[in-house]
């Protein structure tokens, strides 16, 4: 790898405006809802209204002589198309195809049975409310535990069990551990299930033309080759003949990485009516039928020394996987992750894990913005904290004592990832100092006194970035995986950029031109980057896992420098020196040391496509390069730390303050990292004192508006303190590392630890998230009852 | 089904259309008029993605029907600044209030209403005037600088 280090002039690490804003601001932007094709009809679609329940038959007689309807799908109607399975094999997992409209038989609230096609939305859901189902209901099971049960009902018959995967792993000498302990703790954590919700929900349109056979398809997707690879595969349409556009994407956070039924369908509804067929998804929908994240069920037992140094760790993590296991591996993504990172910060070599996906008559989980880990960091987390208060420990001690000091880089965890570099324990002292640590525990000690419960809540994290190969490998789902970036100057020497990595909100139009603008000299407003449309960006895997910076950027600086050269050696031949005593700034290309011999990048382009003078023989006339990255593995780390009130007689929870100090190696754009985070931050608030989708035993779904699954609002998100350390990772380009996720791996556990502490007082446990003020009512009641 | 003749005011322009009764403002403005600036996040009250201004106010137009805005005066985020940028929608751009885009425009005119209404709110009226529009991106505290900014640079035009 070249490029260890890029250069940091004028762009490359400045705080630069993004320049996608201005559509944005104006509302000219244009997601998938707001893209008006002529003769476009629309797709509402029938669900299901039971957790299970067998279809007996379905009615579309009615439906069809309804205004406006041209068509009404069903399982019968679309058995050309396969049903989703697992795209990544790994063995030992159960299949469990998900048919794209339910044939026989639902398995959860909001599985889609068919679709009616009309001219309006409007007409669409007048028809579909007047599809006849008849179903015969089944009992439901909710809890991944109880769905172990031998007696439980069963989701997927062939398989005679809802337990799709079981696996028990043993790193180092766990027994010896054990044997060495002063003392055994455990606990048990069951970590809320809650959604991405992203503000733009779902959506695609699918535009068939018959007479070429072309696929044009949009979606509000974030992994546009991807889709078209699967759409191609699933509709039997050759590939070079799809083409998937995403365009403006109002969020994804994971939930848009998935291939879902809905887009089949869709896409299909278009090539078999010949007309362009259009399916935004509404809220509801959203909600009950969009992957589900994050739940799991920890039970975690350590062998701890009396001085706090943890010797051996066990975990048994259960996935509630809902319904069907589809895509990559969906059932295991977040019990196999969560498994893997469960040591974390800390230098514990002696580990055993058990890993247990289970399906349960809920919405099937998909990623959400530090998949797995979120649920692994809360419970491990909160379990020191508990340690600490037994052993009579400050937690923040218990934390020194283990964590893995920086001298242990490059660092090898017993689950086999390599950390590269990183402040663990710097950040966790300058959070401490950050937050005033000392004396909130001073305040904490007074308050008491007068019956006032103030609690500090700290979490210490490691967060896997740069999903490229490596990575996917040592997190335990070998995947490969790789992007390409092509940079272009056109005659005019102006710059294209085209990535594969797809933008969301993460504002690359703005950093990877940055890294463009530094590596050619060129203005940043002499850049443009392409992305989202696969017919204009090269393949890639698209957006997720906190890849983008890394692979994006490195793919970005390695086809900018190629190009660079070229500019060099074009212009050296018309300044008639060597390419290596010329400089490029601000847009033109001069002598070192005789800045008035020089070119604009104007004139040396346009003679590099048009004056043969410029190449030598053999050498070809573009100025472009395109460039594939697959990263090394490379580990961001931080420390969030949580002050609260509790208000022990309502169990109101008041956030004072949450600092955050994150170090992601080197920064292309604080601003941008910045507003990562925070986001972050306000998504794993929401997770640890109010999301949560809650079934009710039937399986009816309970949360299924914005009134019932509450998203925190400005009120509820404290005043946040970001603060950046920097260890550039000496295996990346640039020493670039990823920040998508921290926020959210980091914060409920930090969060609720607050939480804890501040009720340490009166011993109350709590083994569910989210931390709602009647969770809290109840956990002080029944700890006055024992 | 039968259509209402009406007519209101959209972004400085008179407007007539025939409408179905049941159609919200906000499909009306998306669909008929074209002005997709207007987003919509729930479709039931709580997200706040789809205000608009009626009557100086600020509304949730999919709460509303189009025949309930009957000689009204309606501004939308396509109508707040001519060319360029209005001083709200720099503040926002400025501080990084933005990320995804799609709570922007219902977030730059509830601050709009909210500062013609108190030219200098403090930091907890600012979130309260904000509590009604959900964002998943980021996390508020950029959009609250944004609006005290925008306070600012308002106070100083004038
Ligand atoms: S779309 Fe109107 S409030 Fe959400
Ligand atoms: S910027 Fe994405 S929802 Fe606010």
């Amino acid at each position: 790898m070249t490029l260890q280090v890029l250069p940091r002039g004028k762009w490359l690490g400045a705080r630069v405006k993004r320049v996608e804003d201005p559509r944005f601001l104006t509302g000219e932007a244009k997601y998938l809802a707001d893209i008006v094709l002529p003769g476009t009809v629309h797709v509402a679609f029938v669900r299901s209204p039971y957790g299970h329940a067998r279809i007996k038959s379905i009615d579309t007689s009615a439906a069809k002589t309804m205004p406006g309807v041209l068509a009404v799908f069903t399982a019968d109607d679309v058995t050309a198309l396969p049903p989703l399975a697992s795209g990544l094999p790994v063995e030992g997992l159960q299949p469990t195809p998900q048919p794209v409209l339910a044939k026989d038989k639902v398995r959860f609230v909001g599985e889609a049975i068919a679709a009616v096609v009309a001219e309006s939305r409007y007409l669409a859901e007048d028809a579909a409310e007047q599809v006849v189902v008849d179903y015969e209901p089944l009992p439901a099971v909710v809890d991944a535990e109880r769905a172990m049960h031998p007696d439980a009902p069963i989701l997927h018959e062939e398989l005679g069990t809802n337990i799709v995967y079981q696996k028990t792993t043993t790193l180092g000498d766990i027994e010896g551990a054990f044997a060495q302990a002063d003392r055994v703790f455990r606990r048990r954590l069951h970590t809320n299930r809650f959604v991405a919700a992203p503000m733009e929900t779902r959506g695609c349109l699918s535009v068939y033309e018959r007479a070429s056979g072309h696929l044009t398809f949009y979606s509000s997707t974030q992994m546009p080759h991807m889709l078209r690879l699967f759409l191609a595969l699933f509709l039997g349409i050759p590939e070079h003949k799809v083409r998937v556009i995403s365009p403006e994407v109002g969020g994804g956070f994971g939930q848009k990485m998935t291939i879902y039924p809905e887009e089949v369908v869709v896409a299909y509804l278009g090539k078999v009516l010949g007309r362009p067929v259009k399916w935004v998804e509404d809220r509801r929908e959203n909600l009950a039928a969009a992957t589900h994240a994050k739940e799991q069920i920890i039970e975690l037992e350590a062998a701890v020394r009396n001085d706090g140094t943890i010797l051996g760790l066990k975990a048994r993590l259960i996935g509630d996987a809902g319904a069907y296991s589809f895509n990559t591996a969906s059932a295991l993504i977040e019990p196999l992750a969560g498994a893997g990172l469960m040591p974390g910060v800390y230098d514990i070599q002696h580990y055993q894990h058990e890993v247990i996906a289970v399906c349960t008559n809920k919405a099937p989980v998909g990623a959400f913005r530090a998949v797995g880990w979120t649920a692994a960091q809360t419970a491990r987390e909160l379990f020191f904290d508990e340690i600490a208060r037994e052993l009579g420990l400050d937690p923040a001690e218990l934390r020194r004592r283990n964590v893995i000091p920086p001298e242990r880089f490059p660092y090898t965890t017993c689950t086999g990832m390599v950390y590269d570099s990183g402040t663990y324990r710097e950040s966790l002292e300058r959070a401490l100092e950050l937050v005033g640590y000392e004396e909130l525990r001073r305040r904490q000690a007074e308050l008491r006194q007068q019956g006032r419960y103030l609690g500090v809540g700290i979490s210490l994290y490691v967060e896997p970035t740069a999903w490229g190969s490596e990575i996917a490998l040592q997190a335990g789902f070998p995947f490969p995986s790789h992007d390409n970036a092509t940079v272009t100057i056109d005659p005019s020497g102006k710059v294209r950029v085209a990535v594969s990595v797809h933008s969301h909100g993460q504002g690359h139009e703005t950093t990877l031109a940055q890294v463009a603008a530094e590596i050619l000299g060129v203005s940043i407003e002499d850049v443009v980057v392409e992305h989202g449309d696969t017919d204009r960006a090269p393949w890639g895997m698209g957006t997720y896992a906190s890849r983008s910076a890394v692979i994006g950027g490195g793919m970005v600086a390695l086809a900018a420098q190629e190009v660079r050269e070229k500019v060099l050696r074009a212009a050296s031949r018309l300044l008639e020196v060597a390419p290596e005593d010329l400089d490029i700034q601000d847009g033109t290309v001069f002598v070192k040391g005789a800045p008035d011999r020089s070119l604009s990048m104007f004139q040396v382009a346009f003679a590099a496509y048009l004056d043969n003078r410029t190449r030598a023989e053999g050498e070809e006339p573009l100025l472009s390069a395109t460039k594939f990255y697959d990263p090394r593995a490379t580990y961001s780390n931080g420390c969030i730390v949580t002050v609260c009130e509790v208000d022990i007689e309502t169990g109101l929870v008041q956030l004072d303050k949450v600092v955050a100090v994150e170090d992601c190696g080197t920064m292309l754009n604080p601003m941008i990292v910045e507003g990562q985070v925070m986001g972050a931050i306000a998504q794993g608030i929401g997770g640890a004192l109010y999301e949560e989708m809650a079934y009710d035993e039937s399986g009816q779904l309970m949360t299924d508006t914005f009134v019932n699954y509450l998203l925190p609002s400005a009120t509820e998100v404290p005043p946040l303190t970001i603060e950046h350390l920097e260890s550039p990772s000496p295996v990346t380009i640039g020493g670039i590392k990823g920040i998508g996720e921290g926020g959210l791996l980091a914060t409920p556990a930090s969060v609720a630890g607050a939480v804890l502490d501040a009720l340490a007082p009166f011993d109350a446990r709590i083994e569910r998230l989210p931390l709602t003020p009647e969770r809290i009512v109840e956990a002080l009641r029944s700890s006055e009852s024992r | 089904m039968a259509t209402v003749p009406i007519t209101l005011t959209v972004n400085g322009q008179a407007v007539r259309a025939e409408v179905e009764p049941r159609v919200t403002l906000a499909d009306f403005l998306r669909d008929e008029l074209g002005l997709t600036g207007t987003k919509l996040g729930c479709e039931h009250g709580v997200c706040g993605a789809c205000t608009v201004l009626v009557d100086g106010a600020a509304v949730r137009s999919c709460l509303i029907l189009a025949v309930q805005a009957e000689g009204a005066d309606v501004l939308t985020i396509e109508g707040l600044a001519g060319d360029g940028l209005h001083p709200v929608q720099e503040a926002f751009w400025e501080h990084h209030g933005l990320q995804c885009g799609f709570c922007t425009p219902g977030m730059v005119l509830t601050a709009y209403a909210l500062l013609q209404e108190r030219p200098s709110p403090s930091e907890e009226e600012i979130r309260e005037a904000l509590a009604g529009n959900l964002c998943r991106c980021t996390g508020y505290q950029n959009i609250v600088v944004a609006v005290r900014a925008a306070a600012e640079k308002l106070a100083g035009a004038r």
